[in-house]
Formats: C-alpha cells, structure tokens, sequence
C-alpha cells in the first residue's frame, strides 16, 4: 500500500461521481457495520475543497465552501484524515472556506461548562429539532454569501434514533429540505444495517427505513457501500454501488450529466489510501 | 499478605521504566506505542485479544469494544473481569457501571508464574541478554503475528526494567486489592422512577455515571481510566426506562464522546447479551454502530465440551474450543474504512477457550482432521469421539 501518491488520493474511477453536484441536488451515501462512509466523506471534502473546479475560474460563483456537520466523529478525526489527503482544515476554516458543527461531543453528555468551539467550530448541545435547524443555518450563514456551499451531514440518522418519540422521519426530512434551500448541493450519510431497514418491527426500525427511503427517493445520486457478499479477501474492503436517483424531471436539460450505474470493488489502504477498481481486475 | 508485596513488586518496575523512557513518549504504565501508528494502546488483559486488534497490539486509548455473547454462559464477563484485573494492576482507575463491589472482589489474580519469571529477569539481566532481544519482545506482544518495529528501538538499553504490558492471571487465584486500587462502582436504578418528572431524570442511573465519569478525567489529566459496563440493558441490573432506545442510545453517544474527548486517558468495555437483544433488532445494530469495536462470542452448547474433551485432550495436546468469536468491527481500522491490516482476524474463523491459567485463549478455528481421509488420524479419531466432533461442528 505504499502506493498513496497524489494519483490515488482521488480513485480515477470515482472521479466523474464525487464532483460538486449541481444545484439542490442530494448525494446520498449508505453505509453498513464494518464498511464506513468516512473515507468517502473525505474525498467529497477534498474534491470539493481541492479539486480542479473548487477555485473556479468562473469567478461569479465564487470558491466552493464546505460545511461539515458530523453526529459520530469529533473534528480531530476528520483533521487527521484529511491531512493524509493533503488537506489542511484548519487553513481552510481560517480562510472561511470550511466549518465544521460537532454533533458529537455535546450533545448528550451532561453540561459541566459552556462547550465553546474553536475557531470553525460550533459544537451542538441540544438534539431539538429547532434548535439543530437555528444552529445550522446560522452555520451556513458565517460562512458568508459569496460562494456556493456544500452541506455534508455525517450520520444524521443519529439524531433519529435518540431522540425518542420527539423526532420523526418526516419532521427530520423537512428540517433537511428547509437546509438545502441555503446550500448549493447536499451530501448525506446514513446507515443502510439490514436490521435496521428489513424487519421494521419497532418504531426505532421504522423511523429509520422510512428516513433512509424518503431519502434515497430524494437524492440524485446513491452511492451505497456493504461488505463483500462472498465474505471478506485481504485486498477489498468493501462494494461500493453507484446508483441514479430519480431523475427523469431533469433529463431534458442535462442528458449528458446522467449518472452511469456501476459496482466497484474498493480498498482502504493502512495509510488511508484507497484503490477503486472494477470486479475481477 | 506475602501475594501483596509481589504486586507492588510488579507495579514497580513500570513506574521505572515510565521514567526512563519519557522521552519516548510513554508517561503512563501499562501503555504502550501501537506498531502500526504509534498511538497509545493499552491491554485488555487478554494477550490474544490484544493480538487481534488490527495490529495495534493492545486496545487503543479513546476507544471503546462491545462484546456480545448468546446463551448463558458468561465468557464475555470473563473477559471484563481481566480487563479490571489489569486495570487494577497497572494502577488505572476502574470504572464499573451496575454491579456491587463484589464482583470486584471476584478479580482473577496474577499467576504465580508470572511473578517469578518477573523476578528472574530482574534477578539476573546479563543472562537475559544473550537471548536475541528481538525474539524476547515477540514473546511479550504475546506470541502469533506480532510485529514489534516501534518497541525495538531502545528495549535492549531498558528491556531489564520493561513494563509489563499485560500480565497473566489465574482465574483460581483472587486478586487481592491493594489498598491504592482506584475501582469505582456506579450502581444503576433498578425501580423505574414512577413520579412525574422530566425526561432528564428517566435516564438518570445513565446520567449519574456520565457525571461520575466527566469529573473523574477532567480532575486528574494524566491518569487512566477503564470503564467497564457488564451486560448492559440486562432486567437483573437495569430498570425498564434505561432500554429505551433512546435513553441507551443517548448514553452510548455519550460514552463515544467522552471517549474522543480524552482520546488518551480512556477505554470502554461492554458486553451486552445477545439473546435478550439479538442482533437482528435495530437496537442492537445502533449499540454495535456507536461502538468502536464489536466482537461476538458464540459458545458452543455445553454438551458439545463434555463430549469434545476426550478426543482433544487424547489425541492433540490443547484444549478444544469451547465457542467461536466473530469479528464486527475493529477500533480505529474500520473507522478509516476497513483494509491494509493483515493482522487482523477480521473473517477468520476464531474459535475461543477458556482455560485457568491462560486465561481467555482466542486462536483461529480448525477443523479435526476428517474421519477415513487418511490413515494418520486412524488411531485417535476413529471411535465414537471423533464422529461427534464432526458433527458438532459441522453447522
């Protein structure tokens, strides 16, 4: 694996799906126990943050911005991991470029201080709907106008599952649908557990199946990441399946755009590299 | 009383060696630098579990491992137990959530080989020099596939005075508590609260602990801390509120947070049992999500041992297993994404067996040879033992 030259830090196979979507559109990603969406995640950033279109030379747009809002990981993981990547948070947070909302550390352990963020940092404290919609839109609002901004929201599934009889799918689904009216494209993370969406017998399952399908009826691009149906091979981590949403109101004004469907195989080297290749190459 | 002074003899050397090797970066007893990235790892107490663990050779601080377990055997508590025991040991403060302090008194104690053979190596260095240090090491990383690169540098100078990174314990023997040992245990409400209050006070024995736990890192920053959780959401130790999904869930974030928060001073042990909350339930499947390592211990039916004895004991020299161990999911390896370690066990099959002495002994699982293959096993495997083996496993 010692192969992690600046080529593979963003897999060529994957390249044409982890561009900046177009506008309002939602990108989807599942995940299941065992095959995390993290290093996706970051390659959304780096395209996003990085890539050949992120400083645009079309100057109206202005930069790409990033908001990252993550329920399962604190920013020092998601720091460490994109320094392997060659990119740098927390310049970027300085030049305005990205932020970052905590969802982890504050949420529900019991206040013993005032939680203050870093700089590019807001750290949640309340799983309120409302509350989650003010924090994130005023997020959204300090990275400035200028500039279109991408939302990643990293497992927002979470917030359906501990909150109780307090938060439902559809209420979820409409605090998300009134963020994407302030951002310019949407990447979401959600698990895809068989438990979770098969059997469907208690409201936790419930709640959950009918977010992730309300979702992936939504979204316009599902890229959904499982283990190996086979077992589990020394060089593939996992599958990672490429699938179009439903996109057939848009299809006169971008028929070239129309996502090709693939199953790839994929490996996440120890250093964090990662090989995308096609079955049986 | 005489037990008592060989412990403190053991927890000696470490603090030495703690000294001298500062500058390595190593404050702490009981810690040591994973091979594969360097970050602080501590042992579970268990040498072959330690082992398993994507190459990092011991249980990396910041993280937490769920194990589950089917059935009414309680391996998986044997595991904890040794888990504390070497908490206690290497002076880390214990953290027990439910259960008395009996259980603490229940502690396996360390071997008496352990001890000697400790001694001997103090007794007498240059002899232990002529051993090749190398090969000295792998033996301490607990033997299989270890790879010890970061260790060798400088073990030769200090390896007289090594910590012990994890001991060995004897589950026959009792641990006897020094005086100084930092165990805590944080009893749960068993009653549901039947007054009216808000939801804050539905998950208090969750709220109680977490409260417990923040002000006990944040008041001592250097020290370490090992949270143990024994058969979380069982009716013999929780009230029916705390399995609520979002209580329990509420409390996992919670324990993940803090764990990230001191990503150097924490640990986290949890078993949870598999028939009360299979893994097909959505529940389980958020538990198993919110932890950093899953692992599932399947004992084989109790029969299946007595029968299996006779041929292992006859024909190969070790004991039979007595479950098997499922890998789910690995700290820090499947966060970033699964791969590049080939030193995990993840999708072998592993087979367990707990023996007194050794402790909890995880290895993979082979089958006995196949009954008629050849004439080698004719003679051991032939009668009606061997059969039943076959058929034991085959499922």
């Amino acid at each position: 694996m010692s192969s992690a030259s600046v080529s593979s830090r963003i897999p060529p196979l994957l390249d044409p799906y982890l561009a900046l979507p177009p506008e309002a559109s939602l990108v989807l990603l599942t995940s299941v126990l065992g095959a995390s969406s993290n290093w996706l995640v970051l390659r959304f950033l780096h395209r996003a943050l990085l890539g050949p279109d992120a400083s645009s030379n079309a100057s109206a747009d202005g930069d790409t911005k990033v908001l990252l809002v993550s329920f399962m990981r604190d920013l020092a993981f998601w720091k460490e991991n994109a320094r392997r990547l060659g990119l740098d948070l927390d310049k970027l947070a300085a030049k305005k470029r990205f932020a970052f909302v905590d969802g982890l550390s504050g949420l529900f352990l019991p206040k013993q201080r005032a939680l203050s963020g870093r700089g590019g940092e807001k750290i949640l404290n309340s799983s309120d709907l409302t509350a989650l919609y003010g924090e994130l839109q005023q997020a959204i609002q300090s990275l400035g106008d200028a500039g279109r901004v991408l939302l990643v929201v990293d497992q927002l599934d979470l917030v359906l599952a501990t909150g109780g009889d307090r938060v439902d799918a559809v209420g979820l689904g409409e605090m998300l649908l009134g963020l994407r009216e302030h951002v310019h494209a949407t990447v979401l993370t959600l698990s895809a557990d068989s438990p979770l969406v098969s059997v469907q017998q208690t409201p936790l399952e419930t709640d959950h199946a009918a977010f992730l399908l309300g979702m992936a009826h939504q979204a316009d691009l599902i890229m959904s990441l499982r283990l190996l149906d086979s077992g589990t091979a020394r060089d593939v981590s996992g599958v990672v399946r490429i699938t179009a949403g439903n996109q057939t109101g848009e299809m006169d004004q971008g028929t070239q755009q129309r996502v090709e469907e693939k199953e790839l195989l994929y490996f996440v080297g120890g250093d964090g590299g990662v090989k995308v290749f096609e079955r049986g190459q | 009383m005489s037990f008592r002074k060989r412990n403190v003899g053991v927890a000696q050397p470490g603090d030495q060696a703690a000294g001298r090797v500062k500058s390595e970066g190593i404050q702490q007893p009981g810690l040591r630098p994973s091979p594969v990235d360097g970050r602080l790892t501590t042992s579970t107490g268990t040498r072959s579990l330690d082992a398993l663990l994507a190459g990092h050779a011991g249980l990396a601080l910041g993280t937490s491992l769920l194990v589950e377990e089917s059935g009414t055997t309680d391996f998986g508590g044997a595991l904890l137990r040794y888990y504390a025991a070497e908490g206690v040991v290497q002076g880390h403060n214990v953290h027990v959530l439910g259960i008395g302090e009996a259980w603490g008194r229940d502690l396996p104690g360390l071997s008496g080989g352990e001890s000697a053979t400790n001694k001997e190596e103090r007794k007498n260095p240059e002899e232990r020099m002529k051993i090749a240090w190398r090969y000295e090491r792998l033996g301490e990383f607990g033997g299989s596939r270890d790879r010890s690169i970061s260790q060798s540098s400088g073990a030769s100078s200090s390896s007289q005075t090594q910590s012990i990174f994890c001991h060995d314990f004897d589950l026959s023997k009792r641990l006897i508590l020094p005086s100084s040992a930092k165990m805590h245990f944080v009893p749960t409400s068993l009653r549901p609260s039947l007054d009216f209050t808000d939801a804050e006070a539905a998950s208090a024995p969750f709220i109680r602990f977490l409260t417990h736990l923040s002000t006990q890192l944040s008041s001592s920053p250097s020290s370490i801390h090992r949270v143990i959780i024994p058969t979380l959401l069982s009716p013999a130790l929780y009230s029916s509120d705390a399995s609520k999904p979002e209580n329990v869930l509420q409390f996992l974030h919670a324990l993940r947070a803090l764990l990230r928060k001191y990503p150097a001073q924490l640990t986290a042990m949890i078993t949870l049992p598999l028939t009360l909350y299979p893994r097909t339930t959505g529940l389980t499947r958020w538990m198993e999500l919110l932890s950093d390592g899953v692992l599932e211990l399947a004992p084989f039916p109790s029969t299946a041992i007595a029968v299996k004895a006779a041929p292992g004991a006859s024909t190969v020299h070790e004991e039979p297993p007595q479950g098997m161990l499922k890998i789910h999911r690995l700290p820090v390896f499947h966060e970033k994404g699964g791969g590049g370690g080939e030193s995990s066990g993840f999708g072998d099959d592993l087979a367990f067996t707990l023996s007194r002495r050794k402790g909890l002994v995880i290895k993979p699982f082979s089958l006995p040879p196949v009954e008629g293959d050849s004439e080698a096993q004719q003679g051991a495997l032939e009668g009606d033992h061997g059969k039943a083996t076959k058929a034991d496993i085959d499922f």
